[in-house]
């Protein structure tokens, strides 16, 4: 649906985004993350046609944009950083305007179906500046969606929500991958990342890493098993040293056991336990958080 | 070009507008002083002097050159000079919706950037030039009724104080063309200068100072009249409009070829 073919953007002597590439598909949220500087947003804004790549190229429905902004921009749905609104009209008018400029063929029926959709019909007569800042992203959200864009991007679109706002938004992005829709969010919010996204690409100027939640995860810290004793563990995590894992970390109760690949050595690990008299309570797989993979993945690109 | 996307967009910027009316104050202003000079020089000081205006010998100059005007010899010499009067003044009235329209136009790019509302619009399938067309009509229409409602307040004030047949004079080609065709087309040419700053500088406020020097040229006319005597004839005012629509053409052609997104959307904070 959207392709990234080696990108490149340099301001005067500073790169901003080199050679970064990527696609995203009708039905999957793809997530960009990295530090701030990383040119997450200056990938955004030339996908979304607003600036022009220095090297590289943007395919939107597997057809090159460059000299064709336009008919881009009118197939993405871009929701910029700040809301955006004009304070002085109303909900109402915020969408005309842009359903109008979008050139929808019935402007107001648009504009209805998306109030409907994200539930702001109630507000619709008030000004843009008397909303909460969730019903202002969520006005925002819908100006988004109002021409029906095959490719959405979203930059940071729950940040400095409340939790109750940021989860509603995240409803939203939820059914736009339902609606087949080509999402791609950055964002700094990695709990959120590994809530919603299939894909994660982790930026920093350069494409650090690109993949599935689950195997950054594994790419960056092996797989790793926690087991749970009724005792103390440390007798058990000698008995594993002397089986062979050397990755074993005793704490209280618990060891934590680290190996390359997965399957066998669960089930080894848990045999040679029992055999050993363990009186194990449980046993389940122990999972990074993402922001755990991206500081390693992040720390490995910067040394 | 769509006409509907710069509809939309003037649209937009009249609805923007009716909750700040605060900016119409500078336009109603100049244009209550353009009223009232004449008023004061051609009325009241005589009125309360006791002195007619046909006894200086300062404004006998103006009455000579006014008497070349086609209907002028007709009138009074009294209601002559006092029609050359209100006439003279056309001209600062031709100021006011510049002044009304100028912080408006000034802030057109930069306000919509300084509010964070300008990255959004790109994003839409508008072009430049749509974009800068919906900005200068947003500024220019206003001024433009407020141009009007300005004459018919002056033309009103002539024919309730001033002699019979003055308000009658600022309904001849002359008057008509200064109001008509030259305020308009300096307007626009304003405006369209102040929108095409407003797309350059990453601040409203320099946006206002570099704009404002276009209201120097047509307070050289006004200058140019009382002092040395230039009349502003029908062919003058023919000729200023056709150079300030040329103006116009050429300022909004470079306004969209200095219209640069990137720096736009990259550079200004």
């Amino acid at each position: 649906m959207l392709l990234a073919d080696s990108l490149t953007k340099t301001f005067g002597p500073r790169v901003a985004v080199e050679r970064v590439s990527f696609d995203v598909h009708p039905g999957e949220i793809f997530a960009l993350v990295g530090p701030n500087g990383a040119g997450k947003t200056t990938t955004l804004r030339m996908l979304a046609g607003l600036i022009q790549p220095s090297a590289g190229a943007v395919r939107f429905r597997g057809q090159p944009t460059a000299g064709s902004e336009r008919t881009l921009r009118a197939g993405i749905g871009f929701l910029t950083e700040a809301p955006g609104l004009w304070d002085r009209l109303t909900v109402r008018q915020n969408l005309t305007v842009h359903a109008r400029l979008h050139g929808l063929p019935r402007p107001d029926r648009a504009v209805d179906a998306a109030m409907d959709l994200f539930g702001i019909t109630d507000r619709a007569a008030e000004p843009a500046a008397v909303l909460s800042k969730g019903l202002r992203q969520r006005v925002a959200l819908a100006r988004t969606l109002l021409h029906d864009p095959g490719a959405v991007l979203l930059d940071e679109p729950t940040s400095g929500l409340d939790p109750e706002s940021a989860r509603d938004v995240r409803e939203l992005i939820l059914r736009l991958r339902h609606e087949r829709r080509a999402v791609l969010i950055s964002t700094h919010n990695l709990d959120e990342v590994d809530r919603l996204a299939d894909r994660v690409a982790l930026l920093n100027t350069r494409l650090v890493a690109l993949d599935t939640p689950q195997s950054l995860k594994a790419r960056a810290f092996g797989t790793r098993v926690r087991v749970t004793f009724a005792g103390p563990a440390d007798p058990h995590a000698r008995t594993l040293h002397d089986a062979g894992f050397t990755d074993v970390r005793a704490d209280g109760h618990t060891v934590s056991i680290g190996f390359e690949g997965a399957g066998r050595h669960t089930s080894d690990i848990v045999r040679r336990l029992v055999a050993a008299g363990a009186d194990i309570e449980a046993v389940e797989p122990e999972e990074p958080s993402l922001e755990q993979v991206y500081l390693r993945l992040l720390k490995g690109e910067t040394s | 070009m769509s006409w509907s996307r710069v509809t939309a967009l003037l649209g937009k910027e009249l609805t923007d507008l009716r909750g700040r009316p605060g900016l119409f104050f500078p336009a109603i202003f100049t244009g209550a002083i353009a009223t009232l000079l004449p008023l004061f020089i051609g009325v009241l000081v005589p009125a309360f002097t006791g002195e007619r205006l046909s006894d200086s010998t300062d404004l006998q100059i103006a009455l000579e050159l006014y008497r070349q005007q086609p209907g002028a010899r007709a009138l009074e010499a009294e209601a002559a000079i006092q029609a050359a009067l209100f006439q003279q003044f056309l001209v600062l009235l031709v100021l006011s919706p510049v002044a009304a329209s100028m912080s408006l136009a000034a802030a057109s790019v930069v306000g919509e950037k300084q509010a964070r509302t300008l990255e959004p619009l790109l994003a839409t399938p508008i072009t430049t030039f749509e974009l800068l067309l919906g900005k200068i009509l947003g500024a220019f229409l206003p001024a433009l009724v407020l141009s009007l409602a300005c004459f018919a307040l002056y033309v009103g004030t002539a024919a309730l104080f001033a002699q019979p047949g003055v308000a009658r004079m600022l309904l001849t080609p002359r008057p008509l063309g200064v109001v008509f065709l030259m305020g308009p087309m300096a307007s626009l040419t304003a405006l369209t200068l102040a929108v095409c700053v407003s797309s350059r500088v990453n601040d409203a406020r320099s946006a206002q100072q570099l704009s404002v020097l276009v209201v120097l040229p047509i307070t050289g006319l006004l200058i140019a009249q009382i002092a040395v005597g230039f009349v502003v004839t029908v062919p003058v005012i023919l000729l200023i409009t056709g150079v300030m629509a040329a103006m116009n053409v050429a300022l909004i052609r470079l306004g969209v070829s200095l219209f640069d997104r990137e720096t736009i959307l990259t550079r200004w904070k």
